[in-house]
């Protein structure tokens, strides 16, 4: 089942997703980056259930649970579109979206999207770096287009057990060192208390030097 | 006409709602039990005297509600236990044996539950005021005060904050009492079923509210309450009274 | 029944008797008539929301949990004991049905007195949990909901068994039940271990209690701490969440719980040393 987790820390935002595609109870694809770099300084984690293009693919007995997510082309689609536009905003005006205003424009981009006909159904973490004020900064954003800004956040059933973890163990003033290993723990506790646990993560950091990804 | 024989099935539904509300205050040594009389189903009054309390001993008083037909039946059934405790042992059964009982009676109809909160109120072997509150298969526990019915969510808290002096800061200096006098919790049950019968359409007519009294307690704080009328025959053990008021009638 | 079989005086014919609807299918009348998540409307609301959790440690076995009441958002008590004192060795909690967990535990309670009396020693944890197990499994089906851990200490030290209506039964170090569990383990998973002193084991489910009540609507209000030491169990004390959150455990504030409380003045703002001058 998908989960994603992003925290913030001393100058950075890391943002991790699991690396499973699947479909139904079959786990297509175990290398897969859900993580796209919309920016020098923007990051973006998507994740997201079955579109009603493909629903009827999977379980067409049962109602969709929101948190059953599949990796569907639905999301691909949708991080496609919000890539391509962030793109096109600096060619146009040679400076790019600040995260504030990014996660602002994505947010309203899904809840057009909620209001039409075929609504994307994907959940979101925008992890940013403000080169204007040194700010890191996260957004978690779900697919009804709630949009809130967090020291930390997570998605799917992982967050049922990170969110209590990151109350209890984010600081942040943490270095990276640190803030790694915070997520190690999250990772670590869905591993041993989900039962159909992803057991491979990508890890990709913001910071004031741009993004990269990192090896746990 | 229907010539033609076929099975039809039919929707077992015994159940109904009837409104009110009942509530229960415990003091250092005496008890409040109160309820209101009206008797309704949907928008209509079936009655605006039908009792929802009902003294059981001398030290014991339960409010039921939720149906009606239910919590008469279940009253009645209580009563005959208590008869036949009586006989046995020639006592009445102590308050918390009676909240146990309750537990076993209504957790034998666990499979088919009668649809009654129960509210028990009284005084303990030990002299002090207790309330016992019940869900309708039979988890209890005792606490100082509860309102149960159409009304709760606007008397529990209302109740929380007067009683259990929730959300309130003392004056510098000073406490918030633990037990309340008599006369001070009268006045809180007068209020909330005031206010209920404002705000909630099942709630209203008459409130009825009885009052148990410690052993050798005296009736301080009863010598001024208009209409109050004592229920028990003797004045050595605990004694029962009951206060009436109108409640509006709209 | 007469007289003195009142209550649990019932019990001397053996099984207790329950009064059956005459349907085709009784558990499908209960349910309709209960099932307040199928039918928010139901009339019958049968409490649920909990956090409870236990785990067995070099000093015997800790229980906390949390005091919170639901039906439907309503919050219909926010003192409820969800530990079960069924003897002096002898914890049971309660998560499910209420009166499922409280009757059934009671019930225990007698069958444990009985065979202590007619076997003279105390019953094992791993017995009086089968004897719950078995018991709520032969009315598997019926609508009785209860996720419980026993909890104890006899000849083989400190026990602990998680024991459900559907008849599971599991022996092990650590269990969390209800609705706030996840976020329980989140907390208890990670300092964990057997040799926790007895300070730091309840620092760690007080810790754990308050982040299931912080983080799940249908828990909180307070926490219920107890123990379980070779000469039966101790309540430790009652803990209020708000409490915890602000000032923490002790009668000293500062020692907050609180995420706000714990990383206040931190920030992750990382200005570079010239960007005062600017």
């Amino acid at each position: 089942m998908e989960t994603s987790f992003a925290l913030t820390g001393k100058g950075y935002v890391i943002v991790a997703a699991d690396t499973t595609a699947a479909r139904s109870i079959v786990k297509m694809k175990d290398d897969q980056d859900k993580i796209k770099e919309l920016g020098s300084h923007l990051l973006m984690a998507y994740s997201g259930e079955p579109g009603p293009s493909n629903a009827y693919i999977i379980m067409p007995t049962q109602p969709t649970d929101p948190l059953l997510s599949f990796y569907s082309g639905d999301t691909i689609q949708f991080a496609e579109y919000v890539e391509r536009n962030i793109r096109l905003y600096q060619i146009r005006h040679l400076y790019p979206l600040r995260p504030s205003a990014a996660a602002s424009w994505i947010r309203r981009s899904l809840a057009v999207s909620l209001r039409s006909r075929n609504a994307f159904t994907v959940n979101l973490l925008i992890g940013g770096y403000d080169l204007a004020d040194h700010k890191p900064t996260l957004y978690w954003i779900d697919y009804l287009g709630t949009v809130v800004e967090v020291p930390f956040a997570a998605h799917g059933y992982g967050s049922y057990f990170a969110l209590s973890l990151l109350d209890r163990y984010h600081n942040p003033d943490a270095t990276l060192e640190e803030g790694l290993a915070t997520l190690k723990r999250c990772i670590n506790e869905v591993s041993k208390r989900l039962v159909v646990s992803p057991d491979r993560y990508k890890v990709k950091v913001v910071d004031k030097d741009g993004v990269r990804e990192v090896e746990l | 006409m229907d010539s033609i024989a076929h099975p039809t099935q039919r929707q077992f539904n015994p159940y109904s709602d009837n409104g009110g509300t009942i509530l229960a205050i415990a003091g250092a040594d005496f008890t409040v039990i109160a309820g209101d009389t009206r008797q309704s189903e949907g928008y209509s009054i079936q009655t605006r005297y039908a009792p929802k309390v009902f003294p059981l001993t001398d030290r014991a008083v339960l409010a039921v509600n939720g149906f009606a037909a239910d919590g008469n039946m279940f009253v009645k059934k209580v009563k005959q236990r208590l008869e036949w405790y009586r006989h046995a042992h020639s006592k009445d059964m102590p308050l918390r044996a009676i909240a146990r009982l309750i537990q076993t009676m209504l957790y034998a109809r666990r499979f088919f539950p009668f649809y009654v909160y129960n509210i028990l109120g009284g005084i303990e072997e030990d002299g002090t005021g207790a309330v016992y509150s019940f869900d309708p298969v039979g988890s209890y526990e005792r606490e100082a005060c509860r309102a149960a019915g159409a009304a709760q969510s606007l008397v529990q808290p209302f109740l929380d904050n007067q009683i259990y002096f929730n959300n309130q800061q003392p004056a510098p200096g000073t406490s918030h009492p633990v037990h309340l006098p008599l006369p001070t919790i009268l006045s809180i049950v007068i209020d909330s079923f005031t206010g209920a019968t404002e705000r909630h359409i099942e709630v209203g007519d008459g409130l009825e509210m009885y009052v148990v009294l410690a052993k050798g307690r005296g009736v301080q704080g009863l010598e001024d309450v208009r209409g109050v009328q004592e229920l028990s025959v003797t004045e050595e053990g605990e004694r029962i009274f009951v206060i009436r008021r109108d409640l509006k009638k709209d | 029944m007469w007289g003195s079989q009142a209550g649990f005086g019932s019990l001397v014919k053996g099984v207790p008797s329950f009064v059956i609807p005459s349907v085709p299918d009784p558990a499908a009348f209960l349910r309709l008539h209960t099932d307040d998540h199928a039918d928010p409307s139901c009339k019958i609301k049968i409490q649920h929301g909990t956090t409870t959790l236990a785990f067995r440690y070099q000093g015997g076995v800790i229980v906390a949990v949390d005091s919170r009441a639901t039906a439907g958002s309503y919050v219909a008590s926010g003192t409820v004991k969800k530990v079960i004192e069924i003897n002096p060795y002898l914890l049971g909690t309660m998560a499910g049905g209420a009166a499922d967990c409280q009757y059934w535990e009671t019930y225990l309670g007698v069958h444990c007195r009985l065979h202590e009396l007619r076997n003279r020693e105390r019953i094992s944890v791993s017995a009086a949990s089968k004897y719950l197990s078995n018991l709520v499994y032969s009315y598997k089906g019926m609508g009785l909901s209860m996720g419980t851990m026993i909890c104890g200490w006899d000849k083989t030290g400190p026990a602990l068994f998680y024991v459900d209506s559907d008849g599971t039964r599991l022996k092990g170090n650590i269990f969390s039940v209800g609705s706030g569990s996840t976020f329980a383990y989140g907390v208890l998973d990670q300092e964990y271990r057997w040799d926790l002193p007895d300070e730091e084991a309840q620092e760690l489910a007080r810790r754990s209690i308050y982040a299931a009540g912080h983080r799940d609507a249908f828990s909180g209000n307070t926490c219920n701490l107890y123990q379980v030491k070779e000469d039966g169990w101790q309540f430790i004390g009652n803990y209020d969440i708000t409490k915890l959150h602000y000032d923490g455990p002790g009668e000293a504030p500062g020692n907050g719980y609180g995420y706000d409380i714990r990383v206040e003045g931190q920030t992750s703002t990382d200005l570079p040393a010239t960007a005062g001058q600017a």
